[in-house]
């Protein structure tokens, strides 16, 4: 079983421009942004379940990101 | 050395890894204006390395990765610690230098480039942690200083060496105790951002990695300065969180903490008056490029 970080689309607001869980993400790779539908997504296998991207997350007031068991 | 001179056969592309295919067709080599803005929607020069979840010093390495400004014309000259575990996964050519001489091998690096591609810019970067820096390198990092090497030493600052278990550091803070230094940290740290300037740096920084533009100005500035004008030295804040007893998602605020007003890591840089003409000149000249291409659009 893994823990990882998952990121839900219809909170995400990385359409105006954030980029917080991208550039604080320890992980290369690992959060990038889907340049079509402009949210960010978790590629599973390069997270080590830090939870760092949830700090930063709901820091801002955004709350788009919850840690699941895989 | 550019990405052109090594070109793969179309018929071996399909047994090619997808990570390097990734760094052929989405990575930010030969791009002038790379920056931290490209991370997320390209691939990034550093891949799946092992340092433990949530560690910050993997944080600087992402936003130095991307603010390299010619990836491909570096050189990475690195030291026994944590940061030699993340050497193998970067996309850039490095070099392993045995623990503390690092700044004498970048030195002779430095060198032979400038005779083996005498029209060609190379940057050679030193990165290594504070035992390498300091304690044992002290001779060696001082050394390239006096003698005004042309390369950009980036210090990562975890105040300890993290790697043995949490022995005391030059750089540890006074009255620390570590889990291998019990009885606590007797003299002050190790003042080298000031050692550096009276040693002859041009450029100097001391930051966390809290603000990813800040970083990227800083690493470009202190390379582009080490091109033309002297060394440079930046020390970065990255803490270990397992030697201080934070979780993994802890590491952002020590840094934030660690450099608000008064506190031992705020912001702060040295630069000579010859570099501040160079990086004014510099800055003078991308604004005209900028007016020229609005001016044409």
């Amino acid at each position: 079983m893994y823990y990882v970080a998952e990121i839900n689309e219809e909170a995400c607001v990385a359409n105006k421009g954030c980029r917080l869980c991208i550039m604080y993400c320890p992980e290369a790779n690992c959060i990038m942004m889907n340049d079509e539908k402009k949210v960010a997504f978790v590629v599973e296998s390069r997270c080590k379940g830090c939870e760092l991207c949830v700090v930063v997350c709901d820091a801002a007031k955004h709350k788009a990101i919850t840690m699941q068991d895989r | 050395m550019s990405k052109e001179k090594i070109v793969i056969n179309p018929e071996f592309w399909d047994i090619i890894p997808q990570d390097y295919r990734d760094l052929v067709d989405h990575a930010t080599y030969g791009k002038s204006d790379r920056g931290w803005k490209d991370v997320g929607s390209s691939t990034e020069l550093i891949a799946e390395h092992s340092l433990c979840a949530g560690c910050p010093e993997s944080i600087a390495f992402r936003h130095i990765m991307a603010s390299i400004p010619a990836p491909e014309d570096t050189v990475m000259v690195g030291s026994t610690g944590c940061t030699s575990l993340v050497f193998p996964m970067v996309a850039v050519q490095n070099i392993h230098s045995l623990f503390g001489n690092q700044n004498a091998i970048a030195t002779g690096l430095k060198r032979a480039l400038a005779y083996r591609f005498p029209n060609q810019v190379k940057d050679v970067i030193v990165l290594a942690g504070d035992g390498a820096t300091v304690d044992i390198g002290l001779d060696m990092t001082l050394q390239s200083w006096f003698r005004q090497e042309k390369f950009t030493t980036i210090c990562f600052d975890n105040e300890l060496y993290a790697n043995t278990g949490g022995q005391e550091s030059g750089l540890m803070q006074k009255g620390f105790v570590a889990k291998m230094a019990p009885q606590g940290k007797k003299f002050e740290k190790v003042r080298l951002p000031e050692i550096a300037r009276e040693s002859g740096c041009a450029y100097v920084a001391v930051l966390t990695t809290s603000k990813p533009s800040l970083v990227e100005r800083v690493v470009k500035q202190a390379v582009l300065i080490a091109r033309e004008i002297g060394p440079t030295y930046l020390q970065i804040y990255t803490p270990c969180i397992l030697e201080i007893g934070k979780q993994s998602m802890e590491g952002l605020q020590e840094m934030r903490d660690s450099e608000s007003a008064g506190e031992r890591f705020k912001f702060r840089e040295f630069i000579t008056p010859e570099a501040q003409a160079f990086i004014d000149d510099m800055n003078a000249k991308k604004k005209a490029d900028k007016l020229a291409a609005s001016a044409n659009n």
